[in-house]
């Protein structure tokens, strides 16, 4: 058995939040997930990963996988050796994603690729380690996971998992908002935002009136969710070595049209933009609330908590999809002739 | 230019009448499971202890314009929407002052005066019914909602699609609650719903579908008070899916072979009366002594309905030819 292993972890609860009804937010089907995991495999195949390590659901997603490759491998289609993460108890909340990427972590897998939207890559890298990690989009709110066809993604992962490319560039080093609030603290790769909200409750932000802090790892123009305030009035890339945050106030006399939400363009007041540096911890002045981090309330906190947020450099390792296939393309690593696999139709 | 909805945040009345209705929920089909045990209820009772967020998030956005209706496992739904315990203890021991005169027993409990259409023996039975009072809702322009409510084995029924169907077509305000805990008697929903999510259905109506914690009552509000206010101002359908366990098996007398540690892990982790408690005093929106007050007032209050029913006369032959036809 060779030591080319990747996991795939795919969350069966992703696109189907309290946006859907308060917005115009779509529906990621089960079937188009575990449509995307067969894509993958052949991806995989091809490039000549030995094993993939799957994580398991009560969602639909891993049983159609299996009963797919029974039939794909039964008409002589050549797969990966295949893994299925079972015998853990399945809640049906995030735990599932962290079980299932340590697991995958432990048994050897130098990729992990996820399948959610921003919340499930956030859960995910609180458990990747120094594996590297690719988020695909199947979610609502997607700044940190990428919208890419799964098949790229498979041959990139793949790629990067057998060691064929291990240029620079290949992976690069994400950042991570940390919030504290008392004993608890939450990690964000894209935004932590601070809502007036008393409770988690449905857990998506979208309305802007609640919100008085957004603090964001990175705000890029063209992005979705609450990221994007700051990314028409401070714009700060995925690699520079700092972070951007703002208070805001509804009344605020500068207003910026966010659209913080699919199908939800608000204007939202800001009084305070402020570059962030690493490793400061930034006081949030409010005496309760609830923290949000990318894009879902988690942390409710009340007086005496002293909520923080620190900007870090050291997030998960990330997969740069489009540097692995330019060196892919340099080394000639698709070359059926020089050791590429041909898929059998 | 947006068009978010104005958000509702529970008043403190709102969140003592809450938790005074998931504690009189949860205290009632404890007892209810303890008795039944003595062999002196007849017929089933399928008890919804475990699932009260569910029944307690939507009915506090609702009020007397707007209809429910229910399933089997009933009893939740009948006290959120405010039918009195008293009657309905009375009903589930078969006597003549329960709410249907103790001719109708656990399945059938039912309160027109409430808006409770009723709990329903007919496994997807409740939302053809919510169609037509959403239809007269909508003539009559009163600004009434009417919500079903039915579980994961319910949602595969032909008559809750075609209900779907009905009300997004007509649009109508009418909200589908599904309340996914995990089993249609002992059929695990993971291997009988197709679309594994029940949810997922509602892209498939033109409808939006939402997946809710079932076991937070601030998760389930903020979905049903969403829901139900888009409802009200002519948006039309939603699909609510609640997932969470229920406590107690299928029926009393449920051997439950069919599942692991489930009911004591959400017990310990994620019960909604647990965390709804804990929040509240946290955020000082509530004290302990508030929730010990009701939960001793509620104590009382099913004591007394099972004693009454205990004491009060079951149904004489003369009464099998009452209640029979309805006048309109």
């Amino acid at each position: 058995m060779g030591d080319a292993v990747v996991g795939v972890v795919a969350n069966p609860l992703s696109g189907r939040d309290i946006r859907r009804l308060v917005t115009q937010a779509s529906v990621f089907p089960t079937a188009e997930k575990a449509s995307m995991i067969q894509r993958m495999l052949t991806a995989f195949q091809a490039v000549g990963v030995d094993r993939v390590l799957l994580s398991t659901d009560l969602g639909g997603i891993s049983a159609s996988v299996l009963r797919t490759i029974g039939q794909r491998r039964s008409q002589g289609i050549r797969l990966p050796e295949i893994e299925f993460l079972d015998g853990q108890p399945i809640r049906q909340n995030a735990q599932d994603t962290v079980d299932s990427v340590r697991r995958m972590v432990a048994a050897g897998a130098r990729v992990v690729v996820c399948l959610g939207g921003d919340g499930t890559a956030r859960v995910a890298a609180t458990a990747i380690g120094d594996a590297a990690m690719l988020a695909l989009s199947t979610g609502t709110n997607n700044v940190f996971p990428v919208v890419r066809e799964a098949t790229i993604a498979g041959l990139a992962a793949g790629l990067v998992a057998t060691g064929a490319v291990q240029e620079q560039g290949a992976t690069t080093r994400a950042k991570l908002l940390e919030a504290r609030a008392g004993a608890r603290a939450e990690t964000a790769l894209v935004d932590v935002a601070v809502s007036t909200e008393r409770h988690v409750g449905a857990r998506a932000v979208w309305d802007p009136a609640t919100l008085t802090h957004v603090f964001c790892a990175f705000a890029e123009s063209d992005a979705i969710g609450l990221s994007s305030i700051l990314g028409q009035l401070a714009p700060v890339g995925r690699r520079e070595p700092r972070g951007v945050f703002a208070r805001i106030a509804a009344g605020a006399p500068r207003r910026v049209l966010a659209p913080i939400a699919p199908g939800l363009v608000a204007p939202v007041g800001v009084t305070h933009v402020e570059q962030m540096v690493p490793g400061a911890a930034y006081p949030i002045e409010a005496r309760a609330g609830v923290i949000a981090v990318d894009g879902e309330r988690e942390l409710e906190f009340g007086p005496g908590d002293q909520p923080t947020v620190m900007l870090r450099t050291d997030g998960p390792r990330c997969v740069d999809v489009p540097a692995v296939l330019a060196a892919s393309a340099r080394l000639g690593l698709l070359d059926p002739d020089r050791g590429a696999q041909t898929p059998t139709l | 230019m947006t068009d978010t909805l104005e958000r509702k945040t529970p008043t403190r009345e709102q969140l003592l009448d809450a938790y005074r209705t998931m504690r009189s929920i949860r205290e009632f089909e404890e007892r209810v499971h303890r008795e039944f045990a003595t062999g002196e209820i007849p017929g089933f009772v399928h008890l919804y202890a475990g699932e009260e967020a569910s029944a307690a998030g939507v009915c506090l956005n609702l009020d007397e314009r707007d209809t429910i209706a229910s399933t089997h496992r009933g009893h939740g739904h009948c006290i959120a929407k405010g039918v009195n315990v008293g009657e309905m203890m009375a009903e589930i021991y078969g006597r003549r002052t329960g709410s249907c005169h103790g001719k109708g027993g656990s399945m059938h409990i039912a309160d027109l005066s409430k808006g409770m259409l009723g709990a329903n023996g007919i496994v997807g039975g409740g939302p053809p019914l919510i169609c037509g009072t959403a239809l007269a809702a909508k003539l009559k322009g009163t600004g009434g909602v009417s919500v079903a409510f039915f579980g994961d084995g319910g949602s595969n029924q032909g008559t809750t699609l075609e209900s779907m169907n009905l009300a997004c077509v007509w649009n109508l305000p009418a909200i589908f609650v599904a309340e996914n805990n995990g089993y249609a008697e002992s059929t695990a929903s993971a291997w009988s719903v197709a679309s594994d999510n029940i949810a997922d259905r509602a892209a498939g109506f033109g409808m939006p579908g939402v997946i809710v914690d079932g076991f937070d009552f601030f998760a389930t509000y903020e979905a049903a008070s969403e829901a139900i206010a888009r409802a009200r101002q002519g948006g039309g359908p939603t699909l609510i899916e609640m997932k969470f366990t229920r406590y107690f098996g299928h029926f009393e007398g449920d051997q439950q072979t069919y599942r692991a540690d489930e009911v004591e892990h959400a017990r310990a982790e994620l019960d909604c009366l647990e965390r709804f408690a804990a929040r509240v005093t946290e955020t000082g929106e509530l004290t302990r002594a508030d929730l010990d007050a009701i939960d001793a007032e509620v104590g009382a209050e099913i004591d007394k309905a099972v004693d009454d029913a205990k004491a009060a006369p079951m149904p004489t032959e003369a009464d099998l030819l009452t209640d029979v036809y309805v006048r309109y």
